[in-house]
């Protein structure tokens, strides 16, 4: 009898040892890990995958794939294609509030930090000094075919921003900053 | 007491000292431009594509007037293209270096912009300390480090060494006429037979150093006091970063010693003790804390709160999200229509830094400025990036960054960002906890099925906007005879929602 209660302390010692010694830098104790279905066993976004060469899941489009919902961009990444897009290219959307909103919330996420609310270049990174030499929108001769071939391709030390959205967003991202350009000219 | 002393003759020193130069920017602001208001033209004008120290899209622009004439650059500047046509031998030669790629105009910059501009770039009337930090200093080693900062410090560092010798103290080991004369002519230091000189060149490979004619005497001595003065560090009392580890350690060691006490009671009841009822009452209280922490450990399998793996780059939410405030979703973009969030991918990064390769923020004891570069380095190694010479490096295989995951929902659960993102509208943080203000990310929720039907239960549904439940609300209205819905109530909590 006396013995049962011994181990019972023991026990009851270990398991309560047991719970200070949790370190977050590693996982927590995890039943059955690799066969319960908590870590997947399909081929998961950012995983490794064996088939492919590099050994990753992630794999960037096949040359000449154009993937779903995007429009292919024939205009090139030159001085050149930058004036011609400057002239010629227009706009498939039409100007209206939804796609005004949409533009907004887009160039709120993705050009506010450095371009500012108002497209007068005064965004927190230019405010802390981090990226300096931001534009204001009225001192350039832009228009929408310019505006979007930027986006597409970035422009000096602005970068691409193809890849964080898509043809659609840029187009509505286009839209407002028109928006912002006659605003500020006024 | 002391101290406070101390610091009135510091300031006295100061006073005078910023009267003196005040005195002396006056003057020289007569004759050439505004440092201060050129600086602020040049930071809206110039610098998306010029930086003083470096070549970035254009040339490194610190003092260009040494190099050009004030009427080139004036001409250079309201209008290249007019000067490029009238058959500038200069500007077709600089325009063929540059590939062709045509330096914008600024026909709207008066010609006092312009001189501005110039007075920035030739850095002459010092920049008076304007922060706290650098006013403690001596304005003399303020405009030195300034000096040393544009003129040498592409090749030097204070510390170590770098293309050239490190050159902290320098003036203990050589004397300030032979680095008057090294710093403003290297080549005829050398040509007169200087040994000393010539054994330098040597020690680097015969890789001559640059030539300063344009320092004169007085600018030589203010590098060189910056170099013979010793820093103080920059205060290391920033806020430990989030580090609750010590109030947790804390109340863990009171339950332990509690524990223990109780454990010490039990032990004496069943060894010492004749009383029969204690004996049952331990007894039963034993089984009971046994079941009771058995089950508690049994429920923390599989729960990962608090888990912060160790990255391979150490990227601080709190530098980029916190500081600089850039959205959640501008790194990463595809929550919006994903069912994952996006691991940001390289070229996301490099749209800032490409520009920013160094870190200049607060640092801490254990973190100092060294550190965050390293961090910055790791990006560049990856993606292939030359940071000196701003450019990829030709046929680079690039090497992805094994981010170690975080949050891991099981796999029999289906979750979807879009669908919270986009369509509920619901914060980041409300799932994430205060990213913003985590040095290193860790998980702030449990992900457990209660952690999500919790959510479902409470969370009200955004029905405005949405067209989808313009019908279906009005339905749900009438049936549950309520005006406001939650995610539980339209079916939230039906099991095939999320395992199937």
């Amino acid at each position: 009898m006396k013995h049962i209660f011994n181990i019972a302390i023991l026990a009851l010692l270990a398991i309560s040892l047991s719970f200070c010694s949790r370190d977050n830098r590693t996982r927590n104790v995890r039943y059955m890990a690799s066969t319960d279905m908590y870590t997947p066993v399909s081929y998961e976004t950012y995983g490794t995958n064996p088939n492919y060469t590099n050994g990753l899941d992630a794999q960037a489009p096949v040359p000449g794939t154009i993937f779903r919902g995007e429009v292919p961009y024939e205009i090139a990444n030159t001085e050149e294609g930058y004036q011609l897009a400057l002239k010629t290219l227009k706009s498939p959307l039409e100007v209206n509030d939804a796609n005004l909103a949409n533009g907004k919330a887009m160039y709120t996420i993705y050009c506010t930090s450095c371009h500012g609310d108002k497209g007068d270049g005064q965004g927190v990174l230019m405010q802390r000094e981090k990226f300096l030499g931001i534009p204001n929108y009225k001192d350039r001769a832009i228009t929408e075919g310019s505006i979007y071939h930027v986006i597409m391709y970035g422009r000096n030390m602005m970068g691409s921003h193809a890849s964080q959205l898509t043809d659609k967003e840029r187009w509505e991202i286009v839209q407002y900053v028109q928006k912002l350009r006659t605003d500020l000219l006024k | 007491m002391k101290s406070v002393k101390k610091h009135s003759l510091v300031n006295k020193i100061i006073y005078l000292s910023l009267t003196f130069l005040l005195f002396l920017n006056f003057n020289v602001s007569g004759q050439t431009g505004n440092y201060d208001k050129g600086k602020q033209l040049f930071n809206v004008n110039c610098a998306a594509c010029h930086k003083l120290d470096k070549k970035l899209i254009g040339p490194a622009l610190a003092n260009i007037t040494d190099k050009r004439s004030k009427e080139w650059l004036h001409a250079w500047i309201k209008d290249n293209n007019a000067l490029r046509a009238s058959g500038d031998a200069d500007a077709n030669a600089l325009f063929k270096e540059y590939n062709g790629m045509p330096m914008m105009q600024y026909p709207q910059f008066t010609a006092q912009d312009i001189d501005d501009i110039l007075a920035y770039t030739s850095g002459k009337p010092k920049e008076i300390a304007q922060n706290t930090a650098v006013a403690k200093v001596d304005p003399k080693v303020a405009e030195g480090k300034q000096l040393f900062q544009a003129n040498c410090a592409a090749c030097h560092k204070l510390d170590k060494k770098l293309i050239g010798p490190a050159l902290a103290n320098i003036t203990d080991k050589r004397s300030k006429e032979w680095l008057h004369a090294w710093i403003t002519d290297n080549n005829a230091l050398r040509a007169s037979g200087d040994a000393d000189a010539n054994a330098l060149f040597k020690e680097y490979n015969g890789m001559p150093m640059m030539p300063f004619p344009q320092l004169s005497a007085d600018d030589i001595d203010k590098i060189l006091a910056y170099t013979s003065y010793v820093e103080v560090k920059a205060d290391v009392t920033q806020s430990k970063d989030s580090n609750l580890a010590k109030p947790k350690a804390s109340t863990a060691w009171m339950s332990i010693v509690l524990g223990l006490v109780l454990l010490l009671v039990i032990v004496w009841i069943f060894v010492k003790s004749n009383n029969g009822f204690l004996k049952i009452a331990a007894t039963i209280f034993l089984l009971f804390g046994i079941a009771y922490l058995g089950f508690g450990a049994l429920f923390q399998v599989g729960i990962d709160t608090d888990y912060q793996p160790i990255q391979p780059i150490q990227f601080s939410h709190k530098i980029h999200s916190g500081d600089n405030k850039i959205d959640c979703q501008y790194c990463h973009s595809s929550a919006k229509h994903s069912k994952t969030s996006g691991i940001p991918s390289l070229n996301v990064c490099m749209n800032c830094h490409k520009s920013i390769s160094e870190y200049n923020g607060p640092v801490t004891s254990d973190k100092d400025k060294a550190f965050y570069d390293g961090e910055i380095q790791k990006v560049y190694d990856a993606i292939g990036w030359d940071k000196d010479n701003t450019a990829y490096k030709p046929n680079f295989e690039q090497v992805p960054v094994k981010w170690i995951l975080v949050h891991n929902l099981a796999d029999f659960a289906y979750f979807n960002h879009s669908q919270h993102v986009t369509v509920a509208g619901v914060t980041c943080q409300t799932c994430h906890g205060p990213v913003e203000t985590m040095e290193e990310v860790k998980q702030f929720s449990k992900l457990t099925m209660g952690w999500c039907i919790e959510c479902h239960k409470t969370t009200e549904v955004k029905m405005k906007g949405n067209g989808y439940y313009n019908n279906i609300h009005d339905q749900l209205s009438k049936k549950y005879g309520i005006e406001k819905v939650t995610e539980a109530q339209m079916g939230g909590q039906e099991c095939g929602k999320c395992h199937y």
